[in-house]
């Protein structure tokens, strides 16, 4: 019998819970934490500075912590850091941040993201999204927690897709999706842009709201995106009238992405770290020692 | 001697440059051969007449040289010039009756695949999942977004940006903003033309080229224009060179009706 448990690169300084599984031909690079219950696929590739948490699961040919597709990357030790119970289909790529956006890469916990999907530099995954197929991620999103894209969509720069909210497949994403929306495109010309075209029922309900704020929301929902004209002053109407809760959490992005530049809120960080960065980054006091033990 | 990993198979016949890296995991076929500096990480497989120039940099899981679906064993060349980066995932098929020709300072981001016989220019960025169908031709300077497609045989012309989910079908003009299925001309690629450096006058004959050749919608090119631009000779030595390619482009869509009845 040939001894197979030779067939993987596993750089001795790596730090590796005991009952995490490393499969056949897979790269571990040495600045890689990788935590309990963690299992890694055959032919995956871990290199940068990255930390995965417990119970995860990354699929065949994942590349995870590669260097950013940006060109102004200048090579520094930026970070990758993914939670705990994510599940990676097959060839999912994940990269690290870089040093002008905030230097960090986050994918949250109990997310899902299938074959071949890409997580660019300096994005945030929070918790529980689902991505699909091939959904491509470009640099600095924010996906926001209980999200859910389809296959095959795209999103641009500096998008931001709100809690609980869907994204129809293959759909070309240049602004930010509201919170609890269902955004798509019927057609895939430039003439017709994506819109929202009504409430996302199913993530109202994983939302599990009290029944005063699942009503309130509704209504907001309807009164903002029934017809989206005059967006701005039926901001203004509902944040008059006391919307209190997810209502007023959803008025409140909706004005922000208004007023960023090309509907994405997240356009003032061009060029600057973002708030999530500065909290969670190495630099804000997170000892990577001190970090495996907290997985 | 290049650094070649314990776990990776290099033929002996292949030509290896002395500063090499290759990581664990590659295979380097018998008839490859790597320039200097380059650095292949692991899980790379190079087959066929492949040719990486210097300071090639190939990412993890990328196939370079594969023959293309049903094609047999992969035997065809591939060429690729200096200082080319291509990424995870990447597919780079050899050309079965001419070499896949690609120039320099490219980029070729994650899962992007390019046809067999495909020929490439210089610094071009080509996003994540885009395709270029076999023997498609795409001038210097192009930029490519997500899902962007070009169809077999198709061209895209110089300093042209092709937008996300867009599909080329036939020659496609340089200098332009090209978005949707089928194609369609939205404007002139400003942006990309100032960084790289055109004055302004030279932009600003364009964008008055521009405006008489399209009419914003589609990709249709109003005949008498071309015909009257072309006859100037004073214009703009980038003016003439769009209507050369539109000209060469009515040429060649006229040939191929021709061959198709």
């Amino acid at each position: 019998m040939t001894d197979l448990s030779v067939l993987r690169e596993i750089d001795p300084a790596a730090r590796i819970a005991p009952d995490a599984t490393v499969g056949l031909y897979s790269v571990i690079g040495p600045d890689v934490i990788i935590g309990p219950g963690t299992a890694v696929g055959r032919r995956v590739t871990i290199v940068g500075h990255t930390h995965l948490g417990s119970g995860n699961v990354i699929g065949e040919g994942c590349v995870l912590g590669a260097a950013p597709q940006d060109l102004k990357y200048a090579g520094g030790p930026t970070m990758l850091r993914i939670g705990h119970r994510n599940r990676f289909g097959r060839e999912v790529t994940a990269h690290i941040g870089t040093e002008s956006g905030g230097a960090l890469t986050r994918i949250g916990d109990d997310n899902v993201l299938m074959d071949g999907c890409h997580v660019a530099h300096d994005c945030f995954v929070d918790d529980r999204a689902y991505l699909g197929r091939s959904v491509l991620l470009a640099g600095h999103i924010r996906v926001q927690t209980g999200a859910r894209i389809e296959d095959l969509s795209g999103l641009h720069h500096f998008v931001t897709v709100g809690r609980f909210s869907l994204v129809g497949p293959h759909t070309p994403v240049r602004r930010d999706v509201p919170p609890f929306t269902d955004f798509r495109s019927f057609d895939h010309d430039w003439e017709s842009p994506p819109s929202v075209c009504g409430v996302h029922e199913a993530g109202i309900a994983a939302a599990r709201l009290p029944r005063e704020q699942e009503k309130e929301l509704r209504f907001a929902l309807k009164e903002l995106f029934d017809d989206e004209s005059a967006l701005q002053t039926k901001i203004e109407q509902l944040v008059n009238m006391g919307v209190e809760g997810e209502a007023a959490r959803l008025c409140e992005f909706c004005l922000r992405s208004l007023q960023g530049l090309y509907g994405r809120c997240r356009e003032v960080y061009r060029g600057k770290a973002p708030p999530e960065a500065r909290r969670l980054s190495p630099e804000a006091g997170i000892d990577t020692k001190e970090h495996y033990d907290e997985l | 001697m290049p650094e070649i990993s314990a776990h990776a198979i290099v033929e002996p016949t292949a030509e290896v440059a002395d500063d090499v890296t290759i990581g664990p995991f590659c295979y380097v076929g018998p008839r490859v051969s790597i320039g200097p500096g380059c650095r292949i990480a692991n899980n790379v497989t190079l087959l066929g007449r492949t040719s990486l120039g210097q300071r090639t940099e190939v990412f993890p899981m990328s196939v370079i040289g594969a023959a293309p679906p049903g094609a047999g064993e992969a035997d065809g060349q591939c060429l690729l010039g200096e200082a080319n980066a291509v990424r995870e995932h990447v597919t780079i098929y050899a050309g079965a009756e001419g070499p896949t020709r690609i120039g320099n300072h490219n980029l070729f981001m994650i899962a992007s695949q390019i046809g067999p016989g495909a020929q490439i220019g210089d610094h071009g960025i080509f996003d994540n999942c885009t395709k270029i169908g076999a023997a498609a031709a795409i001038e210097d300077y192009v930029r490519m977004s997500g899902f962007a497609a070009v169809d077999d045989g198709a061209r895209v012309g110089a300093y042209s940006f092709v937008a996300a989910y867009a599909g080329v079908q036939n020659d496609a003009p340089p200098y332009a903003m090209l978005q949707g299925f089928p194609v369609r001309v939205r404007g002139l690629n400003t942006r990309n033309l100032k960084a790289c450096g055109f004055g302004e006058q030279d932009i600003h004959a364009l964008k008055a080229a521009f405006r008489e050749l399209f009419n914003g919608r589609g990709a249709e090119v109003k005949r008498d224009a071309l015909d009257r631009i072309a006859r100037d000779a004073g214009a703009n030595p980038y003016v003439r060179r769009l209507t050369d390619a539109l000209r060469a482009a009515a040429e060649r869509a006229t040939a191929g009706d021709g061959q198709d009845d």
